[in-house]
Protein backbone atom coordinates (compact mmCIF):
# COMPACT_ATOMS: atom_id res chain seq x y z
CA UNK A 1 0.00 0.00 0.00
CA UNK A 2 1.41 3.41 -0.92
CA UNK A 3 2.02 6.16 1.57
CA UNK A 4 -0.25 9.18 1.66
CA UNK A 5 0.81 12.67 2.75
CA UNK A 6 -0.31 13.75 6.23
CA UNK A 7 -2.82 16.21 4.71
CA UNK A 8 -4.38 13.55 2.45
CA UNK A 9 -7.68 13.40 4.30
CA UNK A 10 -8.02 17.17 4.33
CA UNK A 11 -7.10 17.49 0.66
CA UNK A 12 -9.66 14.91 -0.42
CA UNK A 13 -12.48 16.19 1.76
CA UNK A 14 -11.95 19.85 0.83
CA UNK A 15 -11.81 19.14 -2.88
CA UNK A 16 -14.81 16.82 -2.72
CA UNK A 17 -16.69 19.58 -0.92
CA UNK A 18 -16.26 21.52 -4.15
CA UNK A 19 -13.77 23.93 -2.56
CA UNK A 20 -10.96 25.69 -4.34
CA UNK A 21 -7.58 25.22 -2.68
CA UNK A 22 -5.65 28.41 -3.02
CA UNK A 23 -1.94 29.17 -2.75
CA UNK A 24 -0.24 29.76 -0.32
CA UNK A 25 -2.18 27.07 1.55
CA UNK A 26 0.17 24.18 2.46
CA UNK A 27 -2.39 21.84 0.84
CA UNK A 28 -1.76 23.62 -2.46
CA UNK A 29 1.93 22.80 -2.45
CA UNK A 30 1.36 19.18 -1.37
CA UNK A 31 -0.98 18.61 -4.32
CA UNK A 32 1.44 20.42 -6.61
CA UNK A 33 4.24 18.05 -5.59
CA UNK A 34 2.03 14.99 -6.06
CA UNK A 35 0.18 16.26 -9.11
CA UNK A 36 0.31 13.00 -11.11
CA UNK A 37 -0.74 10.86 -8.15
CA UNK A 38 -3.70 13.05 -7.23
CA UNK A 39 -4.81 13.45 -10.85
CA UNK A 40 -4.99 9.69 -11.16
CA UNK A 41 -6.58 9.29 -7.74
CA UNK A 42 -9.49 11.61 -8.46
CA UNK A 43 -10.16 10.42 -11.98
CA UNK A 44 -10.09 6.73 -11.02
CA UNK A 45 -12.05 7.07 -7.79
CA UNK A 46 -14.64 9.66 -8.78
CA UNK A 47 -14.19 10.42 -12.47
CA UNK A 48 -13.33 14.01 -11.49
CA UNK A 49 -10.68 16.05 -13.22
CA UNK A 50 -8.06 17.70 -11.01
CA UNK A 51 -7.34 21.21 -12.32
CA UNK A 52 -4.04 22.60 -11.17
CA UNK A 53 -3.77 26.27 -12.09
CA UNK A 54 -0.97 28.70 -11.23
CA UNK A 55 -2.62 29.88 -8.02
CA UNK A 56 -5.50 27.52 -7.25
CA UNK A 57 -6.67 23.94 -7.55
CA UNK A 58 -10.18 22.50 -7.96
CA UNK A 59 -12.04 19.44 -9.14
CA UNK A 60 -14.29 19.56 -12.17
CA UNK A 61 -16.55 17.19 -13.98
CA UNK A 62 -18.10 17.36 -17.44
CA UNK A 63 -21.19 15.72 -16.07
CA UNK A 64 -21.87 18.56 -13.70
CA UNK A 65 -24.52 20.98 -14.86
CA UNK A 66 -24.12 23.42 -12.07
CA UNK A 67 -26.54 26.32 -12.30
CA UNK A 68 -24.88 28.03 -9.40
CA UNK A 69 -21.61 28.29 -11.34
CA UNK A 70 -23.54 29.89 -14.16
CA UNK A 71 -25.04 32.30 -11.60
CA UNK A 72 -21.62 33.16 -10.21
CA UNK A 73 -20.31 33.87 -13.71
CA UNK A 74 -23.31 36.09 -14.38
CA UNK A 75 -22.74 37.92 -11.13
CA UNK A 76 -19.08 38.50 -11.95
CA UNK A 77 -19.84 39.55 -15.52
CA UNK A 78 -22.40 42.13 -14.48
CA UNK A 79 -20.30 43.39 -11.58
CA UNK A 80 -17.34 43.87 -13.96
CA UNK A 81 -19.58 45.72 -16.40
CA UNK A 82 -20.96 48.05 -13.73
CA UNK A 83 -17.48 48.80 -12.35
CA UNK A 84 -16.20 49.53 -15.85
CA UNK A 85 -19.16 51.80 -16.59
CA UNK A 86 -18.50 53.79 -13.44
CA UNK A 87 -14.97 54.42 -14.68
CA UNK A 88 -13.25 52.05 -12.24
CA UNK A 89 -10.53 49.64 -13.18
CA UNK A 90 -12.68 46.55 -12.72
CA UNK A 91 -9.88 44.00 -12.75
CA UNK A 92 -7.84 45.74 -10.05
CA UNK A 93 -10.91 46.20 -7.94
CA UNK A 94 -11.98 42.56 -8.25
CA UNK A 95 -8.55 41.01 -7.91
CA UNK A 96 -7.28 43.26 -5.13
CA UNK A 97 -10.03 45.36 -3.57
CA UNK A 98 -12.80 44.63 -1.14
CA UNK A 99 -16.54 45.23 -1.57
CA UNK A 100 -19.20 46.32 0.86
CA UNK A 101 -21.88 43.61 0.72
CA UNK A 102 -24.87 45.98 0.87
CA UNK A 103 -23.39 48.53 -1.53
CA UNK A 104 -22.57 45.81 -4.04
CA UNK A 105 -26.09 44.42 -3.88
CA UNK A 106 -27.42 47.94 -4.43
CA UNK A 107 -25.08 48.47 -7.40
CA UNK A 108 -26.34 45.26 -9.00
CA UNK A 109 -29.98 46.06 -8.31
CA UNK A 110 -29.60 49.39 -10.10
CA UNK A 111 -28.05 47.70 -13.14
CA UNK A 112 -30.19 47.29 -16.24
CA UNK A 113 -29.13 43.64 -16.12
CA UNK A 114 -30.71 43.06 -12.71
CA UNK A 115 -33.69 41.49 -14.44
CA UNK A 116 -31.41 38.60 -15.35
CA UNK A 117 -29.80 38.33 -11.91
CA UNK A 118 -33.06 38.47 -9.99
CA UNK A 119 -34.07 35.12 -11.51
CA UNK A 120 -30.91 33.48 -10.17
CA UNK A 121 -29.44 32.62 -6.78
CA UNK A 122 -27.85 36.09 -6.76
CA UNK A 123 -31.25 37.50 -5.78
CA UNK A 124 -30.67 36.35 -2.19
CA UNK A 125 -27.39 38.15 -2.06
CA UNK A 126 -26.26 37.40 1.51
CA UNK A 127 -26.86 33.71 1.03
CA UNK A 128 -25.21 33.77 -2.38
CA UNK A 129 -22.06 35.37 -0.97
CA UNK A 130 -21.93 32.86 1.89
CA UNK A 131 -22.33 29.91 -0.48
CA UNK A 132 -19.33 31.00 -2.48
CA UNK A 133 -17.35 31.65 0.65
CA UNK A 134 -17.81 27.99 1.49
CA UNK A 135 -16.16 27.21 -1.88
CA UNK A 136 -13.22 29.55 -1.15
CA UNK A 137 -14.09 31.85 -4.06
CA UNK A 138 -14.95 34.67 -1.69
CA UNK A 139 -13.68 35.79 1.72
CA UNK A 140 -15.99 37.63 4.08
CA UNK A 141 -14.86 40.12 6.70
CA UNK A 142 -17.69 41.73 8.64
CA UNK A 143 -19.83 43.52 6.10
CA UNK A 144 -17.21 43.34 3.40
CA UNK A 145 -16.15 40.63 1.01
CA UNK A 146 -13.32 40.10 -1.41
CA UNK A 147 -12.60 37.61 -4.14
CA UNK A 148 -9.87 35.00 -3.82
CA UNK A 149 -7.40 34.26 -6.60
CA UNK A 150 -9.76 31.55 -7.89
CA UNK A 151 -11.83 34.33 -9.51
CA UNK A 152 -9.25 34.33 -12.30
CA UNK A 153 -10.79 31.08 -13.55
CA UNK A 154 -13.84 33.06 -14.65
CA UNK A 155 -11.76 35.80 -16.26
CA UNK A 156 -10.00 33.13 -18.29
CA UNK A 157 -13.40 31.76 -19.31
CA UNK A 158 -14.44 35.23 -20.55
CA UNK A 159 -11.18 35.66 -22.46
CA UNK A 160 -11.65 32.29 -24.15
CA UNK A 161 -15.18 33.22 -25.26
CA UNK A 162 -13.97 36.57 -26.63
CA UNK A 163 -11.09 34.96 -28.49
CA UNK A 164 -13.39 32.36 -30.04
CA UNK A 165 -15.77 35.14 -31.07
CA UNK A 166 -12.89 37.08 -32.63
CA UNK A 167 -11.84 33.98 -34.58
CA UNK A 168 -15.43 33.53 -35.76
CA UNK A 169 -15.57 37.14 -36.87
CA UNK A 170 -12.25 36.91 -38.74
CA UNK A 171 -13.41 33.75 -40.51
CA UNK A 172 -16.68 35.42 -41.50
CA UNK A 173 -14.79 38.41 -42.86
CA UNK A 174 -12.49 36.13 -44.84
CA UNK A 175 -15.48 34.27 -46.24
CA UNK A 176 -17.17 37.47 -47.43
CA UNK A 177 -13.94 38.99 -48.79
CA UNK B 1 1.88 94.86 -48.16
CA UNK B 2 4.85 93.98 -50.35
CA UNK B 3 6.88 91.80 -48.07
CA UNK B 4 5.51 89.66 -45.26
CA UNK B 5 7.28 90.23 -41.95
CA UNK B 6 7.63 87.84 -39.05
CA UNK B 7 6.13 90.37 -36.66
CA UNK B 8 3.07 90.68 -38.89
CA UNK B 9 2.52 86.91 -38.85
CA UNK B 10 2.86 86.76 -35.06
CA UNK B 11 0.41 89.64 -34.71
CA UNK B 12 -2.03 87.81 -36.99
CA UNK B 13 -1.76 84.68 -34.82
CA UNK B 14 -2.21 86.66 -31.65
CA UNK B 15 -5.18 88.67 -32.91
CA UNK B 16 -6.99 85.68 -34.35
CA UNK B 17 -5.84 82.95 -31.98
CA UNK B 18 -9.32 81.37 -31.56
CA UNK B 19 -10.02 81.37 -35.27
CA UNK B 20 -6.66 79.78 -36.05
CA UNK B 21 -7.29 77.09 -33.45
CA UNK B 22 -10.73 76.28 -34.92
CA UNK B 23 -9.38 76.12 -38.47
CA UNK B 24 -6.50 73.95 -37.26
CA UNK B 25 -8.89 71.51 -35.52
CA UNK B 26 -11.16 71.20 -38.54
CA UNK B 27 -8.25 70.59 -40.88
CA UNK B 28 -6.70 67.69 -38.96
CA UNK B 29 -5.15 65.23 -39.64
CA UNK B 30 -4.11 66.20 -43.20
CA UNK B 31 -4.41 69.98 -42.62
CA UNK B 32 -6.89 70.31 -45.47
CA UNK B 33 -10.15 72.15 -44.82
CA UNK B 34 -13.32 72.17 -46.88
CA UNK B 35 -13.95 75.62 -48.45
CA UNK B 36 -17.54 75.75 -47.14
CA UNK B 37 -16.40 75.02 -43.60
CA UNK B 38 -13.68 77.65 -43.81
CA UNK B 39 -16.14 80.28 -45.03
CA UNK B 40 -18.58 79.38 -42.28
CA UNK B 41 -15.83 79.65 -39.66
CA UNK B 42 -14.88 83.08 -41.00
CA UNK B 43 -18.50 84.24 -40.98
CA UNK B 44 -19.10 83.10 -37.40
CA UNK B 45 -15.83 84.56 -36.21
CA UNK B 46 -16.50 87.95 -37.82
CA UNK B 47 -19.84 88.35 -35.99
CA UNK B 48 -18.17 88.95 -32.66
CA UNK B 49 -14.59 89.87 -33.48
CA UNK B 50 -12.72 92.90 -34.68
CA UNK B 51 -10.49 93.20 -36.73
CA UNK B 52 -12.29 90.95 -39.17
CA UNK B 53 -10.81 88.11 -41.16
CA UNK B 54 -11.20 87.12 -44.82
CA UNK B 55 -9.98 84.40 -47.17
CA UNK B 56 -7.80 86.98 -48.93
CA UNK B 57 -6.20 87.93 -45.65
CA UNK B 58 -5.52 84.28 -44.85
CA UNK B 59 -3.82 83.83 -48.21
CA UNK B 60 -1.87 87.11 -47.72
CA UNK B 61 -0.30 85.90 -44.50
CA UNK B 62 0.33 82.54 -46.20
CA UNK B 63 -1.82 80.76 -43.63
CA UNK B 64 -3.33 78.62 -46.39
CA UNK B 65 -3.63 78.23 -50.12
CA UNK B 66 -6.45 76.92 -52.26
CA UNK B 67 -6.14 73.55 -53.97
CA UNK B 68 -7.62 72.80 -57.43
CA UNK B 69 -10.38 70.91 -55.58
CA UNK B 70 -11.38 74.23 -53.91
CA UNK B 71 -10.31 72.89 -50.50
CA UNK B 72 -7.82 74.93 -48.51
CA UNK B 73 -4.50 73.52 -47.37
CA UNK B 74 -2.84 74.98 -44.30
CA UNK B 75 0.77 75.97 -44.90
CA UNK B 76 3.16 73.29 -43.59
CA UNK B 77 5.19 75.77 -41.52
CA UNK B 78 2.01 76.96 -39.79
CA UNK B 79 0.78 73.40 -39.30
CA UNK B 80 4.03 72.38 -37.58
CA UNK B 81 4.11 75.46 -35.38
CA UNK B 82 0.40 75.16 -34.48
CA UNK B 83 0.81 71.51 -33.48
CA UNK B 84 3.53 72.65 -31.12
CA UNK B 85 1.46 75.63 -29.98
CA UNK B 86 -1.66 73.61 -29.17
CA UNK B 87 0.31 70.57 -27.99
CA UNK B 88 -1.76 68.52 -30.39
CA UNK B 89 0.28 66.35 -32.72
CA UNK B 90 -0.71 64.12 -35.57
CA UNK B 91 0.62 60.58 -35.74
CA UNK B 92 2.99 59.61 -38.53
CA UNK B 93 3.25 55.96 -39.40
CA UNK B 94 6.54 54.55 -38.13
CA UNK B 95 7.43 53.55 -41.71
CA UNK B 96 7.56 57.27 -42.55
CA UNK B 97 9.89 57.89 -39.63
CA UNK B 98 12.04 54.97 -40.69
CA UNK B 99 12.55 56.34 -44.18
CA UNK B 100 13.49 59.69 -42.67
CA UNK B 101 16.16 58.36 -40.32
CA UNK B 102 17.71 56.14 -42.98
CA UNK B 103 19.18 59.26 -44.56
CA UNK B 104 21.29 59.64 -41.42
CA UNK B 105 23.16 56.45 -42.32
CA UNK B 106 23.75 57.73 -45.85
CA UNK B 107 24.98 61.13 -44.68
CA UNK B 108 27.19 59.56 -42.03
CA UNK B 109 28.80 57.19 -44.57
CA UNK B 110 29.45 60.19 -46.82
CA UNK B 111 30.90 62.16 -43.91
CA UNK B 112 33.45 59.45 -43.09
CA UNK B 113 34.89 59.48 -46.63
CA UNK B 114 34.55 63.19 -47.49
CA UNK B 115 37.99 64.75 -48.15
CA UNK B 116 36.88 68.40 -48.51
CA UNK B 117 36.50 70.42 -45.30
CA UNK B 118 33.74 72.66 -46.70
CA UNK B 119 31.59 69.67 -47.71
CA UNK B 120 32.28 67.99 -44.35
CA UNK B 121 30.83 71.00 -42.55
CA UNK B 122 27.64 70.90 -44.64
CA UNK B 123 27.27 67.17 -43.99
CA UNK B 124 27.67 67.67 -40.22
CA UNK B 125 25.07 70.44 -40.19
CA UNK B 126 22.67 68.21 -42.12
CA UNK B 127 23.11 65.32 -39.71
CA UNK B 128 22.50 67.62 -36.74
CA UNK B 129 19.29 68.85 -38.38
CA UNK B 130 17.99 65.40 -39.19
CA UNK B 131 18.67 64.15 -35.66
CA UNK B 132 16.79 67.14 -34.34
CA UNK B 133 13.80 66.61 -36.61
CA UNK B 134 13.74 62.94 -35.76
CA UNK B 135 13.89 63.56 -32.02
CA UNK B 136 11.04 65.99 -32.38
CA UNK B 137 9.06 63.37 -34.33
CA UNK B 138 9.60 60.69 -31.70
CA UNK B 139 8.66 63.08 -28.94
CA UNK B 140 5.46 64.07 -30.74
CA UNK B 141 4.50 60.46 -31.35
CA UNK B 142 5.06 59.45 -27.76
CA UNK B 143 3.10 62.40 -26.38
CA UNK B 144 0.23 61.78 -28.75
CA UNK B 145 0.09 58.04 -27.99
CA UNK B 146 0.25 58.73 -24.26
CA UNK B 147 -2.64 61.19 -24.30
CA UNK B 148 -4.75 58.97 -26.57
CA UNK B 149 -4.08 55.94 -24.40
CA UNK B 150 -5.07 57.87 -21.30
CA UNK B 151 -8.36 58.74 -22.93
CA UNK B 152 -8.91 55.08 -23.83
CA UNK B 153 -8.17 54.12 -20.24
CA UNK B 154 -10.68 56.47 -18.68
CA UNK B 155 -13.36 55.21 -21.06
CA UNK B 156 -13.90 58.50 -22.84
CA UNK B 157 -17.32 58.48 -24.48
CA UNK B 158 -16.09 57.78 -27.95
CA UNK B 159 -14.57 54.52 -26.74
CA UNK B 160 -17.54 53.29 -24.72
CA UNK B 161 -18.01 50.60 -27.34
CA UNK B 162 -15.83 47.73 -26.18
CA UNK B 163 -14.89 46.37 -29.56
CA UNK B 164 -13.77 49.84 -30.67
CA UNK B 165 -11.61 50.17 -27.57
CA UNK B 166 -10.07 46.76 -28.21
CA UNK B 167 -9.53 47.51 -31.89
CA UNK B 168 -7.80 50.79 -31.05
CA UNK B 169 -5.48 49.21 -28.47
CA UNK B 170 -4.51 46.38 -30.85
CA UNK B 171 -3.99 48.85 -33.71
CA UNK B 172 -1.68 51.08 -31.68
CA UNK B 173 0.36 48.18 -30.39
CA UNK B 174 0.80 46.61 -33.83
CA UNK B 175 1.15 49.74 -35.92
CA UNK B 176 2.97 52.12 -33.62
CA UNK B 177 4.48 50.74 -30.44
CA UNK B 178 6.08 47.64 -31.98
CA UNK B 179 7.58 49.41 -35.03
CA UNK B 180 8.69 52.37 -32.90
CA UNK B 181 10.41 49.98 -30.54
CA UNK B 182 12.21 48.42 -33.47
CA UNK B 183 13.40 51.78 -34.78
CA UNK B 184 14.73 52.65 -31.35
CA UNK B 185 15.94 49.18 -30.36
CA UNK B 186 19.39 49.43 -28.82
CA UNK B 187 20.83 46.10 -29.95
CA UNK B 188 19.70 46.29 -33.57
CA UNK B 189 22.49 47.35 -36.01
CA UNK B 190 20.09 49.24 -38.28
CA UNK B 191 18.17 51.08 -35.60
CA UNK B 192 18.29 54.82 -35.13
CA UNK B 193 19.85 54.22 -31.74
CA UNK B 194 22.77 52.29 -33.28
CA UNK B 195 23.31 55.11 -35.76
CA UNK B 196 23.63 57.51 -32.84
CA UNK B 197 26.11 55.25 -31.04
CA UNK B 198 28.24 55.03 -34.20
CA UNK B 199 28.24 58.79 -34.70
CA UNK B 200 29.07 59.39 -31.05
CA UNK B 201 32.09 57.08 -31.25
CA UNK B 202 33.32 58.74 -34.43
CA UNK B 203 32.86 62.34 -33.29
CA UNK B 204 34.24 61.87 -29.78
CA UNK B 205 37.62 61.32 -31.42
CA UNK B 206 37.26 63.74 -34.31
CA UNK B 207 36.42 66.70 -32.09
CA UNK B 208 40.06 66.55 -30.88
CA UNK B 209 41.99 65.35 -33.94
CA UNK B 210 40.26 67.10 -36.84
CA UNK B 211 42.49 69.21 -39.11
CA UNK B 212 41.28 72.69 -38.30
CA UNK B 213 39.76 74.52 -35.37
CA UNK B 214 36.57 75.13 -37.36
CA UNK B 215 36.18 71.41 -38.10
CA UNK B 216 36.87 70.51 -34.46
CA UNK B 217 34.12 72.90 -33.43
CA UNK B 218 31.65 71.36 -35.93
CA UNK B 219 32.44 67.82 -34.75
CA UNK B 220 32.02 69.02 -31.18
CA UNK B 221 28.53 70.35 -32.00
CA UNK B 222 27.57 67.03 -33.60
CA UNK B 223 28.95 65.15 -30.60
CA UNK B 224 26.85 67.28 -28.24
CA UNK B 225 23.70 66.76 -30.31
CA UNK B 226 24.18 63.00 -30.36
CA UNK B 227 24.75 62.68 -26.61
CA UNK B 228 21.66 64.80 -25.98
CA UNK B 229 19.65 62.75 -28.47
CA UNK B 230 20.59 59.48 -26.74
CA UNK B 231 19.40 60.78 -23.39
CA UNK B 232 16.14 62.03 -24.96
CA UNK B 233 15.57 58.71 -26.68
CA UNK B 234 16.15 56.80 -23.45
CA UNK B 235 13.41 58.84 -21.84
CA UNK B 236 11.01 58.25 -24.73
CA UNK B 237 11.83 54.54 -24.84
CA UNK B 238 11.08 54.34 -21.16
CA UNK B 239 7.69 55.94 -21.73
CA UNK B 240 6.96 53.57 -24.59
CA UNK B 241 8.04 50.34 -22.98
CA UNK B 242 7.35 50.96 -19.31
CA UNK B 243 4.19 53.03 -19.49
CA UNK B 244 2.46 52.80 -22.84
CA UNK B 245 2.96 49.16 -23.69
CA UNK B 246 1.72 47.75 -20.34
CA UNK B 247 -1.16 50.21 -20.34
CA UNK B 248 -2.28 49.21 -23.81
CA UNK B 249 -1.81 45.51 -23.05
CA UNK B 250 -3.94 46.01 -20.00
CA UNK B 251 -6.69 47.82 -21.94
CA UNK B 252 -6.54 45.06 -24.52
CA UNK B 253 -6.95 42.19 -22.06
CA UNK B 254 -9.53 44.06 -19.94
CA UNK B 255 -11.61 44.72 -23.04
CA UNK B 256 -11.30 41.07 -24.02
CA UNK B 257 -12.62 39.98 -20.62
CA UNK B 258 -15.52 42.44 -20.76
CA UNK B 259 -16.50 41.48 -24.29
CA UNK B 260 -16.34 37.77 -23.35
CA UNK B 261 -18.61 38.43 -20.39
CA UNK B 262 -20.89 40.43 -22.68
CA UNK B 263 -21.35 37.46 -25.02
CA UNK B 264 -21.93 35.21 -22.04
CA UNK B 265 -24.65 37.43 -20.53
CA UNK B 266 -26.34 37.90 -23.88
CA UNK B 267 -26.47 34.15 -24.49
CA UNK B 268 -27.03 33.04 -20.94
CA UNK B 269 -30.10 30.99 -21.83
CA UNK B 270 -28.40 29.33 -24.78
CA UNK B 271 -25.30 27.57 -23.43
CA UNK B 272 -24.55 26.20 -26.91
CA UNK B 273 -23.73 29.78 -27.95
CA UNK B 274 -21.03 30.30 -25.28
CA UNK B 275 -18.74 28.28 -27.61
CA UNK B 276 -16.44 27.63 -24.66
CA UNK B 277 -17.79 25.36 -21.91
CA UNK B 278 -18.44 27.16 -18.64
CA UNK B 279 -16.09 26.13 -15.78
CA UNK B 280 -17.56 23.13 -14.05
CA UNK B 281 -16.28 22.88 -10.49
CA UNK B 282 -18.02 19.99 -8.75
CA UNK B 283 -20.80 20.25 -6.18
CA UNK B 284 -20.31 19.05 -2.68
CA UNK B 285 -19.87 15.26 -2.86
CA UNK B 286 -20.40 13.30 0.30
CA UNK B 287 -19.84 9.59 0.64
CA UNK B 288 -17.13 7.03 0.25
CA UNK B 289 -14.76 6.67 -2.59
CA UNK B 290 -16.42 4.06 -4.79
CA UNK B 291 -16.11 3.02 -8.37
CA UNK B 292 -18.53 4.68 -10.74
CA UNK B 293 -19.52 1.33 -12.22
CA UNK B 294 -20.41 0.00 -8.78
CA UNK B 295 -22.47 3.10 -8.08
CA UNK B 296 -24.58 2.71 -11.22
CA UNK B 297 -25.11 -1.03 -10.59
CA UNK B 298 -26.13 -0.36 -7.00
CA UNK B 299 -28.48 2.38 -8.17
CA UNK B 300 -30.09 -0.02 -10.63
CA UNK B 301 -30.52 -2.62 -7.87
CA UNK B 302 -32.05 -0.15 -5.41
CA UNK B 303 -34.31 1.28 -8.07
CA UNK B 304 -36.20 -2.02 -8.29
CA UNK B 305 -37.65 -1.41 -4.83
CA UNK B 306 -38.41 2.16 -5.49
CA UNK B 307 -42.14 2.37 -6.15
CA UNK B 308 -42.75 5.82 -4.78
CA UNK B 309 -42.54 8.92 -6.86
CA UNK B 310 -39.16 10.40 -6.27
CA UNK B 311 -38.98 13.43 -4.08
CA UNK B 312 -36.26 15.99 -4.52
CA UNK B 313 -34.40 17.23 -1.50
CA UNK B 314 -32.25 20.25 -1.67
CA UNK B 315 -29.46 20.15 0.78
CA UNK B 316 -28.79 23.56 2.25
CA UNK B 317 -25.21 24.43 2.78
CA UNK B 318 -24.36 24.64 6.44
CA UNK B 319 -21.99 27.49 6.98
CA UNK B 320 -19.05 26.93 9.19
CA UNK B 321 -18.90 29.87 11.49
CA UNK B 322 -15.34 30.93 11.72
CA UNK B 323 -14.51 33.66 14.16
CA UNK B 324 -13.09 36.65 12.30
CA UNK B 325 -11.44 39.67 13.87
CA UNK B 326 -13.42 42.89 14.16
CA UNK B 327 -11.60 45.11 11.71
CA UNK B 328 -13.01 48.34 13.16
CA UNK B 329 -11.48 47.52 16.56
CA UNK B 330 -8.10 46.71 15.07
CA UNK B 331 -8.15 49.78 12.87
CA UNK B 332 -8.64 51.92 15.98
CA UNK B 333 -5.66 50.19 17.57
CA UNK B 334 -3.62 50.80 14.44
CA UNK B 335 -4.49 54.49 14.34
CA UNK B 336 -3.53 54.84 17.99
CA UNK B 337 -0.01 53.74 17.06
CA UNK B 338 0.53 56.91 15.01
CA UNK B 339 2.95 55.12 12.67
CA UNK B 340 3.63 51.38 12.28
CA UNK B 341 7.01 50.47 10.82
CA UNK B 342 6.25 46.84 9.97
CA UNK B 343 2.53 46.55 9.25
CA UNK B 344 2.31 42.78 8.64
CA UNK B 345 4.24 41.94 11.78
CA UNK B 346 2.03 44.36 13.72
CA UNK B 347 -1.09 42.50 12.46
CA UNK B 348 0.39 39.20 13.61
CA UNK B 349 1.30 40.55 17.06
CA UNK B 350 -2.09 42.27 17.45
CA UNK B 351 -3.94 39.04 16.66
CA UNK B 352 -1.62 37.05 18.92
CA UNK B 353 -2.91 39.10 21.88
CA UNK B 354 -6.40 37.67 21.23
CA UNK B 355 -5.85 34.16 19.96
CA UNK B 356 -3.16 31.52 19.44
CA UNK B 357 -4.98 30.09 16.46
CA UNK B 358 -4.12 32.59 13.75
CA UNK B 359 -5.48 31.24 10.48
CA UNK B 360 -4.89 32.62 7.03
CA UNK B 361 -8.40 34.05 6.80
CA UNK B 362 -8.12 35.75 10.22
CA UNK B 363 -4.77 37.17 9.26
CA UNK B 364 -5.90 38.37 5.85
CA UNK B 365 -9.07 39.90 7.17
CA UNK B 366 -6.83 42.07 9.34
CA UNK B 367 -4.18 42.83 6.71
CA UNK B 368 -7.03 44.06 4.49
CA UNK B 369 -6.84 47.24 6.54
CA UNK B 370 -4.04 48.17 4.14
CA UNK B 371 -6.71 48.85 1.50
CA UNK B 372 -8.46 51.45 3.64
CA UNK B 373 -8.38 54.81 1.91
CA UNK B 374 -7.34 56.81 4.95
CA UNK B 375 -4.16 54.80 5.46
CA UNK B 376 -0.93 55.29 3.58
CA UNK B 377 1.36 52.31 2.95
CA UNK B 378 5.05 52.67 2.08
CA UNK B 379 7.16 49.77 0.84
CA UNK B 380 10.72 50.46 1.88
CA UNK B 381 12.80 47.42 1.00
CA UNK B 382 12.61 44.17 -0.94
CA UNK B 383 13.30 42.31 2.29
CA UNK B 384 10.81 39.54 3.15
CA UNK B 385 10.22 37.75 6.42
CA UNK B 386 8.39 34.50 6.98
CA UNK B 387 5.41 34.32 9.30
CA UNK B 388 4.04 30.95 10.41
CA UNK B 389 0.28 30.87 10.68
CA UNK B 390 -1.82 27.94 11.75
CA UNK B 391 -2.61 26.83 8.21
CA UNK B 392 0.08 28.48 6.12
CA UNK B 393 3.55 29.97 6.08
CA UNK B 394 3.72 33.21 4.21
CA UNK B 395 6.51 35.50 3.10
CA UNK B 396 5.71 39.12 3.65
CA UNK B 397 7.38 42.45 2.87
CA UNK B 398 8.12 45.20 5.34
CA UNK B 399 5.50 47.90 4.95
CA UNK B 400 5.27 51.15 6.85
CA UNK B 401 1.74 52.41 7.51
CA UNK B 402 0.45 55.71 8.80
CA UNK B 403 -2.73 57.73 8.72
CA UNK B 404 -3.45 59.98 5.75
CA UNK B 405 -3.66 63.59 6.81
CA UNK B 406 -6.95 64.82 5.41
CA UNK B 407 -7.11 68.19 3.67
Amino acid sequence: MREYPIEHNKIVSELLDGKFIISPSPLFYTIQELEDDYTEFFIKSFNYKLNLEAEFIYLSSDEVNEKRTRDFTLFLAILSRELDYSGKNFRDKIELGSFDINETEELLRQSSKWEILEKTTVSEFDKFIKTWRSKNLIEIDGNKFKFTKAVKLFFTFAMEIAEEKLKEKTNEEKATA
Amino acid sequence: MIKLSGKYILKFLQNHYEFVQDAFNYSKPDFIIDSNILEKLIEEYNISNDPKISVTKLIDVKFCRQLPTKDFKINRSYADFLQFLFDDFTLDLPQTLKERYKTIFELFTALKTEPKASKTIVLIQNIINIIDVFLNDIHRQTQRLLSDTESLKVNADEYSDLSKRLEKAVFWIDEYIEPLNKILEKGHPESFYSALVEIQKYTSEKQYIADSFKLKREYNKLYGSVVYARAELDQNLQKLTRELRPLLDRIKSDSIILSGFYHFVENVDYPENYIVPIPSPIKKTKGSAIFKEFYSEAEFFVDQFNYKTSAVYYEEQVEELEWLPDSTYFKEQLLKEDKVEDFYLWCFDALKKHTDEITLSKYFSLTNLLLEEDLIAEYKTDERITIDLKDASIKIPKVRVYERVSN
